[in-house]
């Protein structure tokens, strides 16, 4: 006895199917459309000795002279360090560093001379670098108040991920939290030492070293910024700080939180040794280079302690070319996965020449 | 969002080869019968290759910011230019180890695959926007980032050199793997490539069905009834009645419950079960 039924097709598609008393009951196959039976026009690439090889061998002749252009550009870049931590008892710096101390009035000074081989040619960028210092600690990136910075000192209330450098003595910090509590206070001169004697003061640009964004955008004075001193009314500095943000400078475009200074240091760095723009020397014009080979002093003004962390505080000094400063891991990097690259090509060549006929010849059995 | 959809398209209309193709060559779903891609060594495999991608991930983006700056002098290795260099990166390699993956290509995963990476550029600078920062201030800190790193050639290298480095192992081990040992898939898929499709199955009467024995091929993970189907048990003794041995029409998308003929399944043990 077989079951009486038997499909009709409607103009949709949907089969309906009667059943034994009558009553049309819809069947629960899908529709036969081309979407839902997976018959969609489709492109069905394979990997086959074509594409693969010649993409091995293109692909490492065009790495390996981008290598090459990156490593020559690095190379080309002029950069001198200079660590004046004072860990070393014969550095000049030693004695400023072991006589820290937190409420000092008088701020210790050392001197630090050094040579450049070789002459630094259109702007020379001057970095302060920092090492075993760890901005990217979470509590400690968290520890800042954007709007605050942003020029909305409201009901004077920092945020609650400033505590605890919130309120000194019952009055907010402005700016408040641990990213500009330690904000780096180091002042760093450069004198060339002329060959007849005299020290040169190397004029040194404070402005145009922080993001446009950050400066215009993110970080911005309360009120309309003229009168700082009655604005921060009612609000007192870190406890780290020897000088109120209102005047960090005199310039009133680069005082209060728009201090390109403290904009730097506020962009929390990635990793525990980094650098930060200091200063710009700009460059005189064509014919003269900007900083000339010879000797120059290094005179630091030493306020930031980092013995007590095993850190290190050092002076760079740089030019830049197109892919940023001296960082020659992208253009060995580059040359190595170029020749690696067609190297595994040649490789992959000789297998296809040696078994590649293994998809066709075969029979398709289990 | 930016990873789940093109997973999801890939997932839902992926195929190896179309349904006539699988009719030919039931072969096809022995990988599944045998348990090939759900094997622990499968896992292991997967597990080695996410290792290694996010160590390259992470380390490549570090070496390559490890004391640079912007090409007008200022900073560049900030915690939250990093952080973008590395989720770029990642969109990219999870988006072209995707298209390594896809086998079929309909216009549906070529949407989700563009235009996930397409959202998430659109996203990533509207959430950096200055807009977004001055009404939530404190929730998206991020402003300025992308205009700032985004533009900065080194950046796009760092992000080029990690995308192959990731991607490029994996076509050279899957171009050995078809050279050296191929498997049924890849063998139907050369065919597919070189031979014209089967002519479609001839219409079938209506059904009358012998017998109700469900067939568990298609989907069985683990031993169905092949072992009793290709020991031939029941093809021998009975008188062969005239009963309708055509396949399916093309209409039906079920595979009927008819015994079919097949072509000659030799028996080969497969020791990799």
């Amino acid at each position: 006895m077989m079951a009486s039924s038997y499909s009709a097709k409607d103009e949709d598609g949907h089969i309906t199917v009667t059943g034994p008393g009558g009553a049309a009951l819809r069947s629960k196959k899908p529709e036969n459309t081309a979407f839902k039976q997976q018959r969609l026009p489709a492109w069905q690439p394979i990997l086959t000795a074509g594409t693969v090889l010649p993409a091995f061998f293109i692909i490492g002749l065009i790495f390996i002279p981008i290598g090459i252009g990156l490593f020559v550009t690095s190379n080309n870049i002029r950069e001198f360090e200079i660590d004046y931590t004072g860990v070393d008892e014969s550095s000049p710096c030693f004695n400023c560093s072991q006589n820290f101390s937190w409420n000092s009035t008088q701020p210790c000074t050392c001197s630090i001379p050094f040579s450049l081989e070789q002459s630094y040619e259109n702007n020379v960028f001057m970095y302060y670098g920092l090492s075993n210092f760890y901005q990217n600690h979470r509590r400690y990136v968290k520890s800042r108040d954007d709007s605050q910075l942003n020029g909305h000192l409201g009901s004077l209330k920092p945020s609650k991920e400033c505590e605890p450098y919130a309120k000194h003595e019952n009055k907010p910090i402005a700016p408040c939290g641990a990213i500009a509590n330690s904000m780096f206070n180091d002042t760093l001169e450069l004198f060339y030492n002329d060959p007849n004697g005299t020290k040169i003061l190397i004029p040194l640009r404070a402005t145009g070293i922080a993001w446009w964004t950050d400066k215009h955008v993110k970080f911005g004075n309360p009120g309309d910024g003229l009168n700082l001193t009655a604005e921060f009314q009612g609000t007192t500095k870190p406890v780290n700080w020897r000088k109120p943000v209102y005047e960090l400078d005199s310039d009133p475009l680069n005082n209060g939180f728009i201090n390109e200074d403290f904009i730097v240091w506020m962009r929390t760095a990635a990793l525990p040794t980094f650098r930060k723009l200091y200063r710009i020397i700009s460059r005189k014009d064509n014919m003269v280079p900007t900083l000339l080979r010879g000797n120059y002093t290094l005179e630091v003004v030493y306020n930031y302690p980092v013995r007590s962390f095993e850190g290190r505080k050092r002076m760079i000094l740089s030019t830049i070319s197109w892919m940023g400063g001296k960082n020659p891991f992208l253009g060995i990097a580059y040359i190595t996965v170029g020749s690696v690259c067609f190297f595994l090509g040649v490789v992959l060549l000789l297998i296809h020449h040696k078994y590649g006929n293994r998809n066709n010849s075969a029979d398709i059995s289990n | 969002m930016y990873t789940a959809l093109p997973i999801l398209a890939l997932s839902l209309f992926d195929q190896d080869v179309n349904d006539r193709w699988s009719f030919q060559y039931p072969q096809l779903y022995s990988p599944g019968q045998l348990n090939l891609y759900f094997s622990k060594k499968a896992f292991v495999r997967c597990m080695l290759h996410s290792a290694y991608s996010s160590l390259i991930l992470f380390f490549i983006p570090w070496a390559a910011m490890h004391d640079t700056v912007r090409d007008d002098g200022k900073d560049i290795a900030d915690y939250q230019s990093f952080a973008l260099l590395a989720q770029t990166s990642l969109l990219v390699v999870v988006n072209t180890q995707l298209c390594l993956d896809t086998y079929y290509w309909t216009a549906v995963n070529q949407f989700f695959v563009w235009g996930s990476l397409a959202a998430y550029f659109a996203i990533t600078f509207t959430m950096y926007s200055n807009g977004m920062f001055l009404i939530f201030t404190s929730s998206f800190p991020f402003m300025g980032t992308a205009r700032n790193s985004l533009n900065q050639p080194n950046v796009w290298l760092t992000i080029f050199l990690s995308t192959l480095l990731c991607i490029l192992p994996v076509v050279a081990i899957r171009f050995i793997l078809l050279q050296i040992r191929p498997t049924i898939n890849d063998k139907v898929r050369h065919k597919v490539r070189k031979e014209a499709l089967p002519a479609p199955t001839p219409h079938r009467k209506p059904a009358r069905r012998i017998s109700t024995r469900k067939s568990g091929y298609a989907f069985s993970h683990s031993e169905g009834f092949g072992e009793l189907v290709t020991s031939r048990r029941f093809l021998l003794k009975r008188p062969l009645k005239s009963r309708p041995v055509l396949f399916a029409t093309t209409e039906s998308p079920l595979a009927q419950n008819q015994p079919q003929h097949y072509r000659t399944i030799t028996e080969e043990q497969d020791p990799s079960v």
